[in-house]
């Protein structure tokens, strides 16, 4: 966007938004056109820096409601706006870590700095920040009462889906991922259980502790991130540079797990994830991905494991829900070669979005509810963490020093 | 979506962009608060040496009387931000952080004194943690302890203790759009246009080759400079052009309110109009045709950008420029509110009262069971013990 010559502000005349655009503003972020603002909250807080006053005004907008849940990481609650009962939000408040002596840590540093620029209806909206005393943040984040996908998926019982329902949620995440992207922002943590549903149906790309932006050119940066079942294998063999396709891998392996209903490749270690994608999608080779046998942590898999990459017809066997043209799209999402692969761009230029079936619409999709406890589940975790898996904690710490 | 449209969504555009009278009046008031601070602040310090009264009575008597404090000015408090942008400039580069670290740092320093005074929290102690900070959202995070000990008789405690202030103050968003990567796009789409590989914009019915040609044609910068003849020569001139560019961006483009006022591509243009302004309005011929209305109108804004880096303070200060920062520092050492001094204690207090699993105290809570003991002694003198509480006088636990 840097290359545009156009000027965004017309002069500097624009900057004056219109009275409803300004008052939304108020209410998401404090308005800081107002410092001289005799409301109750500047009063208490007089001869308060001019930060400090609008911390406080912010806080003074919501309530804090009961505990949805806790984690190592954050607590949290039910809050509603104090003017509006009925307007639900959920307050995520980050633990200050006594033990942790870096300050604020990496995970919240990521989430808020991207959440904060991110706003897409299918990315979670950050609503607005505020501190609370001993300095722990609160980050009012919209309301998803209707859990996760991953409990749909695993809902085999329950829980009966289609195509026709599989296309809608792939077009939503499609959109937060190209969103993602277009703003130069890696999530790097796409999966089941980060993707939550609105009230409407809606989903929203939520979890933004492992995201960052593009990287400068020959500037590397860390392949430890991405949970591990959701991983591409240039990730996996260890590579420095990478693009938006890694969030595009793991798009399909969401896209193939609600399929299957369960996870495409489960594996247990790093190197039994890599034989999983050898078995199942193809052996990398200099062949169908030139370069690879050079990356840092490039292993080679004995005769046992080397595997052609699989065919349409292995595709259409196994995902046959999807159709023939489905079934391309997944293929494209599930390339070995990250030059190869779709972008998210492609991804949504692909035509099998405007083949039948059509998607369904977003009152018709299944629900199953998880209640707002379980919107505290997924929010209290941190990235790369799956509950009670054997992926737990797979990508919990960044290495830093491998830069 | 256009890029333009995104680019409202920033915050950096919703937050951070004024007009300059916005930016000015901001100041001012931040000014404002910042004086009646310390003034409150100093008389209750002498209320309390004198030992005057109670706490409380005295802060609001205090705003009536006010002493006679000799207070920064608007003007002072932005060279003395000013000459800490350039310290933390030398600091970052001392370390060897890449420029989006140095640049983001610069630009947390100058956000965060929109909304707080020198006299309040001096940039000296908030000059690390800015750039410690920009490491982290920079994705160049290097430890604490590592950080601290390129830093002077600073302590890991001393660099940590302000990063809540400073998040506050930068109202808790960290992402910061530099002109920097804008201004590498438009080098290489200049190269490629003298290399006969160049796109107009839409609507703009040239070749790459007939811009190419036009390109050779483009008058020097300077009327003694000798014209660049073949595409050779123009790829040279750019390179040039490119680097003296790039260091406006580095300098004058952070050192000045310009990120304030103005877009990140409106602040590489007008770097490369100060730079070769023949060349840069060939290069916006390509996107926007002379006659278009957008074009005069683009220029007035680009017009007054240049003129907000020619004004920026310098780089390389002078020494008057060095004598006045001093003599503002001595100035600000009468000025400064004694509440907010010891940043490290105030942390500490704040963490403390949030989490007492460490064992540490609070000092009040100490005071409270010291009278406790005291009274508990005293009752147990008592041969009929000490009386029964009374449910509506019970006091709340701590």
């Amino acid at each position: 966007m840097a290359v545009s010559p156009l000027p965004a502000q017309n002069g500097t005349s624009e900057i004056k938004l219109s009275a409803a655009k300004a008052k939304s503003l108020a209410v998401r972020t404090g308005s800081m056109s107002k410092p001289g603002n005799q409301g109750a909250a500047t009063a208490k807080a007089k001869g308060a820096e001019l930060a400090e006053q609008l911390n406080e005004e912010t806080r003074q907008k919501y309530v804090k409601g009961k505990k949805l849940g806790e984690g190592t990481y954050a607590i949290v609650y039910l809050g509603h706006l104090k003017d509006d009962p009925q307007s639900l939000v959920a307050i995520k408040k980050i633990k200050v870590n006594t033990e942790y002596r870096e300050g604020l840590a990496m995970d919240a540093v990521r989430e808020l700095k991207h959440l904060q620029e991110l706003s897409h209806p299918n990315i979670i909206a950050l609503h607005s920040v505020f501190s609370s005393r001993n300095q722990n943040l609160n980050l009012v984040l919209e309301y998803l009462p209707q859990g996760d996908l991953e409990m749909l998926i695993r809902d085999v019982e329950g829980i009966r889906y289609g195509a026709a329902e599989v296309k809608t949620w792939m077009g939503m995440l499609g959109r937060a991922v190209w969103f993602c992207h277009e703003n130069f922002v890696l999530h790097r943590d796409i999966k089941p259980n980060n993707l939550l549903i609105a009230a409407d149906g809606e989903i929203k790309l939520a979890d933004f502790g492992l995201a960052r932006s593009f990287s400068d050119p020959y500037r590397g940066m860390t392949s430890q991130v991405i949970t591990r079942w959701y991983r591409p294998p240039e990730l996996l063999f260890g590579a420095r540079f990478y693009s938006g396709t890694v969030d595009v891998w793991s798009m399909g392996m969401v896209f193939a797990e609600l399929i299957l209903r369960r996870p495409f490749a489960m594996g247990t270690t790093d190197i039994n994830q890599l034989e999983l994608i050898c078995q199942n999608i193809g052996t990398p080779n200099e062949e169908n991905w030139p370069g690879v046998t050079k990356l840092e942590g490039y292993v080679k898999f004995d005769n046992l494991n080397s595997q052609p990459v699989k065919g349409r017809d292995f595709y259409l066997g196994t995902f046959g829900l999807i159709g023939s043209v489905g079934v391309d799209l997944l293929m494209a999402m599930l390339t070995l070669d990250p030059r190869k692969r779709s972008t998210a761009r492609q991804v949504l230029d692909h035509k099998w979005w405007a083949t039948d079936p059509r998607p369904t619409a977003k009152r018709d999709l299944p629900r199953k509810g998880g209640g707002p406890a379980k919107m505290g589940e997924d929010l209290k975790r941190r990235g790369g963490e799956i509950e009670d898996g054997p992926g737990d904690k797979v990508a919990r710490k960044l290495n830093f020093a491998a830069r | 979506m256009t890029e333009d449209e995104i680019y409202r969504t920033s915050t950096q555009y919703r937050l951070w962009s004024f007009t300059p009278q916005t930016l000015a009046s901001l100041r001012s008031t931040t000014n404002q608060l910042a004086v009646e601070g310390v003034k409150s602040a100093i008389q209750s310090k002498r209320a309390e040496a004198r030992g005057e009264g109670g706490e409380n009575g005295e802060r609001a008597n205090a705003r009536s009387v006010s002493p006679e404090v000799d207070c920064l000015t608007v003007e002072e408090e932005q060279r003395l931000v000013g000459y800490y942008c350039l310290k933390t400039m030398e600091f970052a580069n001392f370390c060897d952080f890449p420029t989006n670290v140095m640049a983001t740092a610069v630009q947390y320093l100058k956000r965060f004194y929109l909304s707080n005074s020198p006299m309040t929290y001096h940039p000296k102690e908030m000059m690390p943690i800015a750039v410690f900070f920009a490491t982290k959202t920079e994705n160049n995070y290097i430890s604490l302890s590592k950080f601290a000990a390129k830093l002077n008789n600073t302590t890991t405690e001393q660099v940590i203790a302000p990063e809540f202030l400073l998040t506050q103050g930068l109202r808790f968003t960290f992402d910061v759009r530099h002109p920097q990567r804008g201004l590498e796009g438009g080098f290489m789409e200049l190269l490629a246009l003298a290399s006969g590989k160049g796109q107009p914009a839409p609507g703009i019915e040239k070749s790459s080759m007939e811009l190419q040609d036009e390109m050779v044609n483009v008058p020097p910068a300077e009327a003694n400079k000798p014209q660049a003849r073949t595409p050779g020569e123009v790829k040279s001139r750019i390179g040039s052009v490119h680097d003296k560019a790039k260091e406006i961006l580095k300098t004058a483009a952070l050192l000045s309110d310009a990120y304030f006022l103005y877009t990140p591509p409106q602040i590489w243009m007008s770097a490369l109009l100060l730079v070769d302004e023949p060349l840069a309005s060939f290069y916006l011929d390509t996107k926007i045709p002379k006659s278009s209305p957008m074009r005069s109108k683009l220029m007035i804004t680009l017009r007054a950008c240049m003129e907000t880096l020619q004004s920026s303070p310098s780089a390389r200060p002078g020494k008057d420029e060095r004598a006045a920062c001093t003599r503002i520092d001595k100035k600000l050492y009468k000025c400064r509110n004694p509440d907010k001094l010891d940043l490290v204690g105030m942390n500490q207090a704040q963490k403390r009262d949030g989490e007492s699993k460490d064992g540490a105290l609070d000092e009040k809570i100490v005071k409270k069971r010291k009278l406790e003991r005291e009274n508990s002694m005293k009752e147990g003198e008592d041969v009929f013990g000490p009386p029964l509480p009374k449910v509506a006088n019970k006091q709340e636990p701590p």
